[in-house]
């Protein structure tokens, strides 16, 4: 591969599985966008929630669960949800 | 007369609409495609948004055409796309009193928007449990996913409402599947699960929502089904003979479009929809299905774009190969990865 054509592959970029739906995966793309793609398509064992790091070098398209960042997104997404929930009020409401 | 035409015009689902009607409870099942959304705008005009649709788009319109001026509470049933994109503009535009959730959060980037649109507008987290939102005169029971649901899994954690005003009663369960539905089937008692004038059906009619035990108990006499063109096989034959046979009426918003229940003090409704409500889906033709899944896996698009092969040729750049500057779909025919060859 020339390093021309090295510098043109996009590279490392990330996908997030929303929904498995059968033999199909509703994945959210980097631009926030959702596609369905083939469940077969992504790493075996695959499961909503998982984010997948995606490899292109010169054509060649490397997948795999990366666990360290689908941890780190769970995480960070957990915190802000509590501190929203944090002052639910109890019992029933009147609006 | 002219009270009458109002009258007339608020019913029919037309574009004046989410003003309330004096004593006139407005439930709108959204026609948001494959998704769901559902509308609820009590008689002295508190308006609740249960799930959003997968579009901020097409929310954003349907906000819009139905004349909405204020949310009280957005409500995710769980934390999926299709189900929590729409609630986005929905908070942004309306800054909602409360963000009612299962308290399981999504690794989405489209989750962490919404989170973040809902601390921006100071909405409070309103984490689901059992109890009652008086949303004006119409009493909203929140059903929170039963004890023993895998928090891993968004479906079983989805969290249901049932609305009742007068004798008339709709019962929506987001995506719950049968370990969800048999949890509440123990949690509540028959009386309070059923009947049930109108339905949502569970999870777009899905072949892992409804169940027989469960229409069993929920004995609807209308279902309205939140389903748009999708390679999943939404609604299902299986789901679509399970309504039949239990004797329910079946709405689909891909064939109907939205459907508008209104309610009269005491109970009486009325349905009605954007494209008729003269469905008989088993017979109907299938939804359009979106074009075939790609053999590969799409990539983020590139900043170079080529409106087609000459262009790709003319450049000294064929065959494109995917995650190539430049590559797309619509020039790679037969979909191996290589356009232009």
């Amino acid at each position: 591969m020339s390093p021309e054509q090295r510098n043109e592959d996009p590279g490392i970029s990330y996908v997030t599985v929303d929904g498995i739906e059968g033999k199909m995966a509703r994945v959210e793309l980097p631009d926030g966008t959702t596609e369905d793609w083939r469940l077969a398509s992504l790493p075996t064992g695959v499961k909503e929630g998982d984010v997948v790091r995606l490899d292109v070098q010169g054509g060649d398209v490397d997948l795999e669960v990366d666990h360290e960042e689908t941890d780190r997104r769970h995480a960070l997404g957990q915190r802000t949800l509590d501190r929203l929930n944090a002052q639910t009020p109890a019992g029933d409401l009147d609006l | 007369m002219r009270r009458l035409l109002l009258l007339a015009a608020l019913l029919s689902g037309g574009a004046l609409a989410q003003t309330a009607l004096p004593g006139v409870l407005t439930i709108r099942f959204l026609d948001v495609g494959q998704g769901d959304a559902v509308l609820i705008t009590a008689p002295e005009g508190q308006s609740l948004l249960y799930d959003g649709g997968r579009s901020e788009k097409r929310m954003t319109e349907l906000l819009t055409q139905y004349g909405v001026r204020s949310l009280a509470v957005v409500a995710a049933s769980h934390g999926d796309a299709d189900h929590v994109t729409g609630l986005i503009p929905a908070v942004q535009r309306f800054k909602p009193k409360f963000f009612l959730n299962n308290g399981i959060a999504a690794t989405t980037q489209t989750f962490g928007k919404l989170t973040t649109a809902v601390k921006t507008a100071g909405t409070q987290g309103l984490l689901a449990s059992d109890r009652v939102i008086n949303l004006g005169s119409v009493k909203v029971t929140v059903l929170p996913p039963p004890p023993g649901m895998p928090r891993g899994d968004q479906n079983l954690n989805s969290v249901g409402l049932l609305v009742e005003y007068g004798a008339f009663r709709a019962l929506m369960t987001g995506d719950s599947e049968t370990a969800e539905t048999q949890g509440w089937l123990k949690t509540y008692p028959a009386s309070k699960l059923g009947p049930i004038d109108v339905y949502k059906s569970i999870h777009h009619g899905a072949k892992n929502g409804d169940s027989p035990a469960w229409l069993r108990a929920v004995r609807p006499s209308n279902v309205v089904i939140g389903v748009g063109p999708n390679n999943y096989g939404h609604p299902t034959s299986e789901a679509l003979a399970l309504y039949k046979s239990v004797g329910a009426a079946i709405y689909r918003t891909d064939l109907n479009g939205t459907v508008t229940v209104t309610v009269q003090p005491g109970g009486k409704y009325n349905l009605s929809a954007v494209k008729g409500t003269g469905t008989t889906p088993q017979t109907r033709p299938a939804a359009p299905v979106p074009r075939a899944p790609t053999r590969v896996p799409a990539l983020p698009p590139s900043s170079v774009t080529y409106p087609n092969c000459a262009a790709v040729r003319a450049a000294g750049k064929a065959p494109l190969l995917i995650g190539q500057p430049g590559y797309s779909r619509k020039l790679d025919r037969d979909g191996d990865g290589r356009a232009c060859e």
